[in-house]
């Protein structure tokens, strides 16, 4: 017990000074989380913005078949149209934006319309356009026109609006805010921990053990008194305790970034932040706990079978992908926590803390979680520890 | 004091490995890394193992200091079975390598105090043999500097530290020499005759020669697992056929 302690300490002291693993373990996602979240939706609302304000071409073709389209046209905003275009060189003009759409109205429209028939509007766009605003903007002024016509219609015709309207809907959520929130953005929370928490285990997990092969101080340790059980535990809790760090790093991180988005109402910024609350916030920690010691188990047995840092490396960052794939899983809509997911370790973690957020967690399933959770983590202790009393893993040639 | 008693050890081939090595080990399953090794090694003498390299010294040695078991045979460290008694051996030895062998974020205080700690050493027993050893090797002004900013020369010094902290019954060293200086090598070789006018046991390995006469009573020279000679230097220089080490070596090893 207390060559463990000894190691436990020392090895904390040793990590604690390197900088890599500092900058993995608390810079990176401290910084890299907040700046990501609240960029992207910077940019998002950005792109957005510049989308609506820019002022969109529009060819008008067959002004004489419906000057009342033409002028709701020429009052939208920020479009300028175009008279005359040459009907044949129309598509080539989008595809090479020299226009962005184009409106035809042909000459059966007015008939069309006097009779109280269906008239047909066509319109040119380019469907890959970021945020299709051109085809949004003409859309909306030929529905309001054809509102417009409707109504007319009704009035003259002497109508019930309800005629056409046969059946309302009148919808009524019963989701609360924090649901709706959780089930949206819940997956994003444990796709960031999960991830931190395993590259916080990464740098101090190869360090403690491929370093140790490579500085030669693996001899000194293993011609202590210490046994080899004590080794790996002191080495184990050191790393699980970095990839803990990290995921709750990860966490705050996103919490200080959901208060710098500047646009998020206050009744929505009060559930979110209740979301993440203490209660909430403890439960999720007990789930990273275990999944952080599986990962420091995994790294740190990858990292003593290697013989270099390098090696080391060049095995555990592509099995950063084989995280990733269960995390991304949990995002996806439809994945849901059952009685069948809740086995599946980290894709658990995932769709549990999605429900812990929307605070739709069924007991029963989080119970699966833990005892899935806890039991990939002692596997893989056992596995470590097994794996480095194999002579063949520490003095690999 | 270290008896091995034939002792072997046979490793693991792996598919790969068997390729590289090709023509009799293609088919073999394991190599036989030391074979039917026995030998003693005194209290106050230096017991030198000569051998080139891959000749089954440092995994002659690893089994000594318990990090790996021998396949037949045994081995005892001051009364103690290597395989029986683990623990109690690695509390008796202190082990060095040609590397220094430190971590790099550590002090050589908190170096040599990480193994006293592993020893189970008590705080102010710690802390007297620190001292000693620190004006021995004059290691005051670097003690608390980090080990990687120490030069060449205080490192090997903080090396030596740490193995003897603990003031072990029995020092191996596994080509301690190899890739120093002069100056260093010196350092290394003193500690090893201040090591043996304690009464320690000295187990130590090497492939060069010169080091042998210097320091080793008694020598014995392994060969691709196997054991040529055992005895004391006088014995072996009184049986040698040529003048140098060298020569000899060469012609014993000339037959397998």
């Amino acid at each position: 017990m207390n060559q463990f302690i000894t190691i436990f300490k020392k090895e904390l002291k040793d990590i604690l000074r390197d900088r890599r693993t500092l900058i993995m373990m608390i810079i990176v996602p401290m910084i890299i989380t907040p700046m990501l979240i609240v960029g992207i939706l910077k940019i998002q609302r950005v792109q957005l913005e510049k989308a609506k304000a820019k002022e969109i071409r529009v060819a008008f073709l067959g002004k004489e078949n419906s000057s009342q389209l033409y002028q709701i046209f020429k009052e939208g905003e920020k479009i300028v149209l175009i008279d005359n275009f040459p009907e044949d060189s129309i598509a080539a003009s989008i595809a090479s934006d020299e226009i962005d759409g184009a409106v035809i109205v042909r000459s059966d429209f007015p008939s069309n319309i006097e009779s109280d028939r269906q008239a047909k509007v066509e319109i040119y766009f380019k469907s890959s356009e970021a945020f299709g605003s051109a085809i949004k903007r003409m859309t909306d002024l030929i529905e309001s026109y054809d509102k417009q016509i409707v109504e007319e219609r009704i009035d003259r015709l002497n109508l019930d609006k309800d005629l056409f309207n046969a059946v309302a809907i009148v919808k009524k959520d019963v989701s609360s805010v924090q649901e709706r929130i959780g089930k949206i953005a819940g997956g994003y929370l444990p796709y960031m921990f999960i991830l931190f928490s395993f590259m916080g285990t990464m740098y101090p997990g190869i360090d403690l053990g491929a370093g140790e092969k490579e500085r030669g101080t693996l001899e000194t340790l293993l011609s202590s008194p210490a046994n080899r059980l004590q080794i790996v535990l002191g080495k184990l809790g050191v790393v699980s305790l970095s990839g803990i760090i990290s995921a709750l790093i990860a966490i705050l991180g996103i919490y200080l970034a959901i208060q710098m988005i500047e646009d998020i109402p206050a009744d929505i910024l009060k559930v979110i932040l209740d979301m993440l609350g203490f209660k909430i916030i403890i439960t999720i920690l007990t789930l990273v706990i275990p999944i952080a010691v599986f990962f420091a188990a995994m790294v740190l047995s990858i990292s003593i079978y290697a013989k270099s840092f390098k090696e080391a490396q060049s095995i555990i960052g592509p099995a950063n992908m084989i995280i990733v794939i269960p995390v991304i899983i949990g995002l996806l809509p439809g994945i849901e926590l059952n009685a069948k997911t809740a086995l599946v370790p980290i894709l658990n973690v995932s769709l549990a803390s999605k429900d812990l957020l929307a605070g739709t967690i069924n007991p029963f399933h989080l119970v699966e979680v833990y005892f899935s959770l806890f039991l990939l983590a002692g596997i893989a202790v056992w596995g470590c520890v097994r794996w480095f009393n194999r002579e063949e893993t520490l003095f690999r040639t | 004091m270290i008896t091995v008693t034939h002792v072997s050890k046979e490793f693991k081939l792996t598919k790969k490995s068997r390729n590289e090595m090709g023509g009799a080990y293609r088919n073999a399953k394991t190599i036989t890394a030391v074979d039917d090794v026995s030998f003693e090694c005194l209290p106050g003498s230096v017991f030198g193992l000569l051998g080139p390299n891959g000749a089954g010294k440092t995994t002659t040695l690893r089994m000594v200091a318990t990090m790996l078991k021998p396949t037949s045979g045994n081995i005892t460290v001051s009364g103690f079975d290597t395989q029986t008694y683990p623990q109690k051996v690695r509390e008796k030895i202190g082990f060095m390598t040609g590397q220094t062998a430190l971590y790099d974020r550590l002090t050589p205080n908190e170096m040599v105090r990480y193994i006293a700690d592993l020893q189970g050493m008590g705080v102010n027993e710690f802390k007297s043999r620190r001292d000693q050893l620190f004006d021995v090797l004059d290691m005051h002004d670097f003690a608390n500097r980090r080990i990687a900013r120490l030069s060449t020369g205080m490192k090997q010094k903080t090396s030596i530290a740490r193995t003897i902290i603990h003031n072990p019954d029995v020092v191996i060293f596994d080509e301690p020499t190899a890739g120093l200086d002069v100056m260093t090598s010196r350092r290394i070789v003193e500690l090893i005759r201040t090591c043996r006018e304690e009464g320690k046991t000295i187990l130590f390995s090497t492939h060069r020669m010169e080091e042998v006469k210097l320091l080793c009573d008694d020598i014995a020279i392994i060969y691709q697992g196997r054991l040529f000679f055992c005895g004391t230097l006088e014995a072996f220089e009184a049986q040698m056929t040529f003048d140098s080490f060298e020569d000899e070596f060469i012609h014993m090893t000339s037959e397998v």
